[in-house]
């Protein structure tokens, strides 16, 4: 079974591992709780402030559990000009969230930045699956799958 | 057309990324080789200089200087960081180098460090391209089997190893201090300058960082010499740049082309002109944080230039047809800017989530007085007050949208 030891051992102790590591038992539990960080503090040496002040500072680590059905979507300027808003508005209607509140644990509505796929905008992650070109009609499709 | 000189695009689509064979059969690593056997790292650092080379990723330092004040350090031990942590919105040339050419962008690398001194490079790549790390630790293991990397470089005395290090998704670590930062483990947020990184950066030694496609440029330069170079392109700034078209155009996508190069050249000769049945409303050069160009700037040339009225920065050009409702564009200008402010510096902080509050308000309509004087405000503080450029990225567009197009933004729709 995977446990944060086991994680950690992959790594040098060295404070430019530290990121890393945050990283690898994010993708392994969802995210980094305060029991996990705690051990990444004693095998790094550091205070456990310091774990947490480095994880909350990046999008990719997530420091609070996450809600199973997890929607982001870019909102980049060149999203923005191919209806990545009124995708939002569709899907908070549909799933009565607003984007970028925490409060339902089943569902969250992220907004977030560009993953330099323009190309192919508007981009949307569902639990991790990437979609291309999202309208605010194949939204529903989409959605269906995971709900 | 004429044959168009293609300096980092001539291999894509041609070689297959994933095999040195490949790029070794296009001439690959030659320039490596040059260097090691009948240069020096002084000589290859005149090269660069006389190329006038800058940097690509936005701000157009010029190139040489930079690597001349970290060669010149004494410090036993430097660094040398490939700066691949592209995240501004609308720019995705850096992940198309790797994709289509990664070997050349490694070997830009692997001179660049023996220019320096280093015996340590870093490529510091977006957390989000996790294919495009793939294809650069395959493409380090292969370099490293043919002894391009490692020990004693081609049975010379140069060592050098390479480390790709992951981002975790923000985007202020693109700015050299924050990326130096985010590599020791820390929060990304920028330093204080001075001193410059090329004194003390990662973990206090000589760290010259810079931009992937700046880096991709170098193999060329010390085959072909600086002074070819130089001839490619503006006067100002020469050589050849990536640009990502996008938007209301025909053709969107990646190209080269030389600089100095007129925008409304780039839009018919390059991007197919604007889509059928749509009309110019303005560009926006340089992703999120770049400025807007109207009608009468069509003719503005493409280059990098301190005095510019318009930066090109990362090249990124979006082109914004009269369908498109502004206050959804400020909205997602001033999103961005509020979930990437570091929070290190209260101006920003601040001024970039009280813009965004705005923003939202224009969009639903209910904009009060109080509102359209604090903007002025807000716009001011974040220009002059912030303590990186990020503050000042954060307003430009917002005031230059203001400026022109203030009728549209007070117009209100709903």
């Amino acid at each position: 079974m995977q446990t944060v030891e086991k994680i950690l051992l992959d790594f040098n102790p060295e404070l430019k591992n530290l990121l890393p590591a945050l990283k690898r038992i994010g993708a392994g539990f969802g995210y980094v709780g305060e029991k996990e960080a705690q051990k990444v503090a004693d095998y790094f040496s550091v205070p456990l402030s310091k774990v947490f002040e480095t994880a909350s500072f990046y999008d990719l680590v997530k420091i609070k559990k996450q809600p199973s059905l997890l929607i982001q979507i870019c909102s980049g300027s060149n999203c923005a000009t191919k209806n990545a808003y009124r995708v939002i508005c569709e899907i908070e209607t549909q799933l009565h969230i607003k984007a970028g509140d925490d409060f339902n644990s089943k569902a969250k509505l992220e907004v977030i930045s560009c993953l330099g796929q323009c190309g192919n905008g508007p981009v949307m992650i569902v639990n991790g699956n990437v979609f291309t070109k999202v309208t605010p009609d194949s939204v529903d499709d989409i959605l269906r799958n995971y709900i | 057309m004429k044959k168009e000189i293609k300096i980092i695009t001539k291999n894509w689509g041609q070689i297959n990324p994933q095999k040195i064979e490949d790029y070794l059969a296009v001439g690959g690593y030659q320039a490596l080789q040059k260097f090691v056997q009948s240069l020096t790292p002084q000589s290859a650092l005149e090269e660069i200089k006389t190329s006038g080379l800058c940097g690509r990723g936005g701000a157009g330092f010029p190139t040489g200087l930079k690597l001349e004040s970290v060669q010149k350090e004494t410090s036993k031990e430097k660094y040398f960081i490939c700066n691949l942590d592209e995240s501004e919105p609308g720019a995705y040339k850096d992940r198309s180098i790797v994709d289509g050419d990664p070997h050349m962008l490694l070997e830009g690398i692997i001179i660049s460090s023996l220019i320096v001194g280093a015996r340590k490079a870093y490529i510091y790549i977006n957390g989000n391209y996790q294919k495009q790390a793939e294809i650069l630790q395959r493409a380090v293991e292969q370099a490293r089997d043919k002894n391009f990397l490692g020990e004693n470089i081609l049975d010379s005395k140069y060592n050098l190893e390479i480390e790709i290090f992951a981002g975790a998704g923000a985007y202020i670590c693109g700015e050299e201090t924050a990326l130096i930062n985010s590599i020791e483990g820390k929060r990304g947020e920028p330093r204080l300058r001075p001193p410059f990184p090329t004194q003390v950066g990662l973990f206090g030694q000589p760290t010259a960082v810079n931009n992937a496609e700046t880096s991709t440029n170098i193999p060329w330069i010390i085959m072909n010499g600086g002074a070819a170079y130089a001839g490619i392109g503006s006067k100002k700034s020469p050589g050849t740049k990536l640009f990502i078209l996008d938007g209301a155009v025909e053709n969107p996508g990646v190209v080269e082309a030389p600089l100095g190069i007129s925008l409304e050249d780039l839009i018919e000769k390059y991007a197919g002109g604007i889509q059928k049945g749509k009309e110019f409303w303005f560009a926006q050069i340089g992703g999120s944080s770049g400025r807007l160009a109207l009608q009468e700037d069509l003719k503005i040339k493409m280059e990098y230039d301190r005095e510019a009225k318009i930066p090109l920065g990362s090249g990124a050009i979006l082109v914004v047809d009269k369908t498109v409702d502004i206050h959804e564009i400020l909205l997602s200008w001033t999103g961005f800017f509020r979930r990437e402010s570091c929070g290190k510096c209260v101006p920003c902080r601040e001024g970039t989530f009280r813009l965004w509050e705005i923003a939202k308000r224009l969009q639903d309509g209910e904009i009060s007085e109080r509102d359209v004087s604090a903007i002025r405000d807000i716009l001011w503080t974040l220009n002059s007050t912030t303590f990186c450029p990020f503050g000042k990225f954060a307003a430009t567009a917002f005031s230059d949208a203001l400026q022109n197009f203030s009728k549209e933004i007070y117009k209100l729709s709903k």
